[in-house]
């Protein structure tokens, strides 16, 4: 073991709805580091319903990949280290697969206590079927109707400050009993409090041992303050239970890491709301999550997180849930070339029937990044509702800043050059300001975020090192200028060797000035009267040292928000030309 | 411990033994015993589904108190009652009663309370093809079995039927129109390549088709397809998408014969896919298809993305290093044999087995 770490040797599980990864981390020169990588095609879907093939085909590539032996000839793993080097000191597991826990919410009032639990079921994989609340008009037997036909498997109930209200708390409660007291006793959902606390032990009287119900901390503990962090525990541990009563494996997996299985949601979130605590505390840490059955949007700002976690938006099985959301011209307006309304429709659904299926013509390729910017672009405007004020929706349609932008998802990671990634990036998310473009190619998160109570510098080593992918530093100028018209002049000062760089950039540009990744430099940047490019104000010029990346530094001055032509195919040649700009085409 | 690889499995058999579970949503009653002998449309199971409840306040209605209502109240928990009669009391000088608003059984009574559930929609199993009942769990769930050829597909418009098979056209892609629809296919099942309109599916609905089984349809067909009072079944998915050759030839050779269609019911269980079961005697034991079966040279695959989109061909190598693919994607792959085309170079993520 190194002086000064804790333990050398981590394997990380990461069991996504398509692909199961696994991860090696180990000492290098003092720093953590990735070593290997392991993808496999999960198998926590039919016919297996078992995690584990998928587990162990993934260790199996990392075995193969490091010539390591990570698990005996029982398929046990190796911990701790064996003096031949053998097995890992560590290991946890976070998992996003499993079907989603049909909700109901039970809430006193819809502005406050049922408002906080929504929330707390939109951070994580909760599919909420039914809310009720006290104001609902509905007479009792239709509540009680409604929670039934519900068949959750999860009933969350909210309400009432500490100390607050009591009777009225009293008949939520005695409604949840009464209509769970009809339901089969094999598929009776787990109840959880998480209201007033002063009502806990009647709560608690109220249901008898054939119930399951469990009390969490509350979700609204005063008018003021909404604290669902503790509650996020409670749930995901519910969550976790539902799927490993369907799905084999998980309880392997939470066996082998000492009780260290997380969601990957929560992974996630904490890794975000960690680099929040340690990067720029002006700005907010964003994290976006491309998923097969989710898309997720983590947000923090100075430790405080903001989840969203879409469960119907994903580029999977879930598809066709976007055109609930959005519709397919919005999708079409990203596309480079000309498609029919009708082919979308049909991608769509076989990409919901066959969702581990990967693009290998340009074609399919350009309508998944379609699909993704879209899918982003919904989940982000969901999630931007509940960020802080100041930050959210409406407080600004712009983007706060945020520092860096951390991305991940098969689509993103797999893409063929880092241009398609960082220009997806840039449409659905529309950056202001000063940021850096990361890519996680390797859905590293998750990983970090589960070890980070065992290894804390873990993920601070590993975010320095190259298994991030930095795709650039990305100025993003905002103000109301015609297109043509001059918004900055800059000069770059790379600081090894190569000349200084200077020009303008016009309204509409996108341009890419070369800056490779593990190079920097002095950035000036004079923006126009009106223009902000995020130094304290419109016209305010300043200069910064700037990271490159996989793509270089990026000035994305196509304006805010993104102007789309009404011709379709004046927009598919601006795409076509975008991708271009940004070197993702020759 | 060797690297191995497990796609999906669809399954195209001429002869296999078939065996499928089917489970009420919720415990009912089971109407079949284990050994005996179904027909498709024979209902094997039934229960009642979303009973309505009425939430009886007892104590308010009668102006007592909890304890005055909990005395009055005459059913006991279990009891089954009719529409009028009492409930609770007679109570006071006017005798005022609680009556029962509508038949059923009380479920729960619990602080002046009554909880009465009337009675729900039945909800009835069928065994969806003509087998034996191999197992019954004498509540919810009963499984039959029979032999004979299976084709699986990859979604379907809800609904499960059985009827005798015809095909529409001559080929894999032939498409399913209106002129070819007449009299003679009355209450039969219709296989066709591809359907791109709905006028032919309504023409369906005249003809009083048993069930409509595709290669490929448009996508915007759907929700007409999911109001057309026959099941629909797609082989490969949607837009152009012809059947492939596997599935074709089974078909063909099975016209004239009853087909089960199966396109999906609204309890869905895990795993279970839309599918078509034509029952042939065996004149030999067969065994249950595998479920579960790995990649390996030989294994014949089903190409789920362009540009050999719905191709069949057979594993000829699988490649150890990720190949590259023309627009820079790189994944690990196989060599892949399709016959007029050659061996060609696929990822495995868009491999799927036939067997």
């Amino acid at each position: 073991m190194s002086t000064y770490l804790d333990a050398d040797t981590l394997l990380a599980i990461d069991v996504g709805t398509v692909n199961t990864r696994a991860n090696l981390f180990d000492v290098v020169d003092g720093r953590y580091r990735l070593i290997a990588t392991g993808r496999a095609p999960s198998t926590a879907g039919p016919p297996l319903l078992d995690v584990s093939e998928g587990v162990r085909m993934a260790i199996e590539r990392v075995q193969t990949i490091t010539g390591r032996t990570l698990v005996d000839e029982s398929d046990l793993l190796i911990m701790p280290v064996t003096g031949r080097g053998a097995g890992v000191d560590l290991f946890v597991a976070t998992g996003s697969a499993g079907p989603k826990a049909r909700t109901v919410i039970l809430g006193l009032m819809p502005g406050v206590s049922r408002q906080s639990a929504v929330r707390l079921a939109d951070s994580t994989y909760l599919e909420v079927i039914e809310t009720i609340d006290l104001l609902d008009q509905r007479k009792e037997e239709e509540k009680i109707d409604a929670i039934i036909a519900a068949r959750p498997s999860l009933i969350l109930i909210a309400g009432g400050t500490d100390g607050g209200a009591q009777n009225s708390m009293l008949q939520l409660v005695d409604l949840a009993s009464v209509a769970v007291g009809q339901m089969p006793a094999s598929q009776r959902p787990r109840i959880i409090y998480a209201g007033n606390r002063s009502l806990s032990a009647t709560i608690g009287d109220r249901f008898d041992e054939s119930f399951d119900m469990a009390q969490a901390p509350n979700v609204r503990p005063s008018l003021e303050v909404e604290d669902l962090a503790r509650a996020r525990l409670a749930l995901g541990e519910a969550i976790a239970e539902t799927r490993a009563r369907k799905i084999r494996g998980y309880d392997e997996l939470e066996q082998w890491s000492g009780g260290r299985l997380m969601l990957t949601a929560d992974a996630f979130g904490r890794v975000i709301r960690y680099l929040s605590r340690i990067y720029d505390p002006d700005k907010g840490v964003l994290g976006v999550d491309l998923g097969a059955s989710h898309t997720m949007v983590a947000a923090a700002f100075e430790g405080d997180l903001r989840m969203r976690v879409e469960t119907e938006l994903g580029l999977g099985e879930s598809l066709p849930a976007l055109l609930k959301r959005s519709n397919l011209s919005n999708v079409l307006r990203w596309m480079p070339r000309e498609l029919g309304k009708g082919d979308l429709l049909d991608y769509i659904y076989n990409k919901s029937i066959a969702p581990a299926t990967i693009p290998v013509d340009d074609l399919d390729l350009e309508i998944e990044l379609a699909l993704g910017r879209e899918l982003i672009r919904v989940t982000m405007q969901e999630a931007r509702t509940q960020w802080p004020k100041g930050k959210n929706l409406r407080s600004s349609w712009l983007l706060p800043l945020v520092e860096p932008i951390i991305a991940s998802g098969a689509v993103l990671g797999r893409a063929p050059a880092a241009g398609y990634a960082a220009l997806a990036l840039l449409d659905a998310l529309q950056p202001t300001g000063i940021t850096t473009l990361v890519l996680d190619p390797y859905g590293l998160s998750p990983s970090l975020g589960a070890a980070a109570g065992s290894m804390p510098m873990l993920a601070v080593h590993v975010l320095e090192s190259g298994s991030y992918v930095s795709l650039g530093t990305v100025v993003s100028p905002v103000g109301k200028v015609r297109i043509g018209r001059k918004v900055l002049t800059l000069r770059l000062e790379v600081e090894r060797g190569s000349e200084d760089i200077a020009g303008e950039v016009k309204m509409g540009q996108l341009a890419v000035i070369p800056l490779r990744q593990g190079d920097h430099g002095k950035l000036t940047l004079r923006p126009e009267r009106g223009i902000d490019v995020g130094f304290g104000g419109p016209g305010k010029a300043g200069a910064l040292r700037v990271a490159g990346g996989a793509v270089g530094l990026i000035i994305d001055a196509r304006g805010r928000p993104l102007e789309f032509s009404p011709d379709p195919s004046r927009q598919q040649e601006q795409n076509l030309k975008w991708l271009h700009d940004i070197g993702a085409r020759k | 411990m060797t690297e191995i690889f497990i796609p999906a499995v669809t399954h195209v058999s001429t002869m296999t033994n078939i065996r499928r579970q089917r489970i009420l949503p919720v415990p009912g009653t089971v109407l079949v015993r284990v050994n005996e002998k179904v027909q498709a449309a024979d209902i094997v199971a039934e229960t009642e589904i979303e009973p309505k409840h009425y939430y009886l306040d007892i104590a308010r209605a009668l102006g007592l108190s909890l304890r005055e209502a909990a005395r009055s109240i005459i059913p006991q928990k279990g009891d089954r009652v009719d529409a009028g009669d009492i409930i609770a009391g007679p109570v006071g000088l006017t005798r005022r009663t609680v009556r029962a608003p509508a038949e059923g059984h009380i479920v729960d009574i619990r602080q002046g309370r009554v909880l009465l559930e009337a009675r729900g929609e039945l909800y009835q199993l069928r065994a969806g093809f003509p087998g034996v009942i191999v197992a019954s769990d004498g509540t919810q769930a009963v499984t039959v079995e029979a032999t004979g050829a299976l084709l699986q597909g990859v979604w379907g418009s809800g609904k499960q039927d059985y009827g005798v098979m015809r095909v529409i056209g001559d080929s894999p892609a032939a498409r399913l129109q209106t002129d070819q629809l007449d009299a003679n296919l009355r209450g039969a099942v219709l296989v066709a390549g591809i359907c791109d309109h709905s006028a032919p599916l309504h023409q369906a609905t005249e003809l009083s088709v048993r069930g409509v089984i595709l290669g490929g349809m448009s996508a915007e067909l759907i929700p007409v397809a999911r109001r057309l009072p026959y099941p629909i079944l797609l082989i490969e998915g949607f837009g152009e998408r012809p059947l492939n050759s596997m599935a074709f030839s089974l078909l063909v050779n099975n016209v004239g014969r009853e087909v089960a269609v199966d396109a999906g019911t609204a309890w869905p269980q895990p795993g279970h896919r839309p599918e078509a079961i034509i029952p042939l005697p065996a004149n030999r034991q067969v065994s249950l298809p595998e479920e579960v079966v790995a990649l390996k040279v030989g294994r014949r695959v089903r190409i789920l993305k362009p540009p050999y989109l719905g191709e069949v061909g057979v594993v000829k190598e699988m490649l150890k290093a990720a190949a590259s693919y023309p627009n820079g994607v790189r994944a690990r792959s196989a060599a892949i044999e399709i016959e007029g085309v050659g061996t060609t170079t696929i990822p495995l993520a868009n491999l799927e087995i036939l067997q």
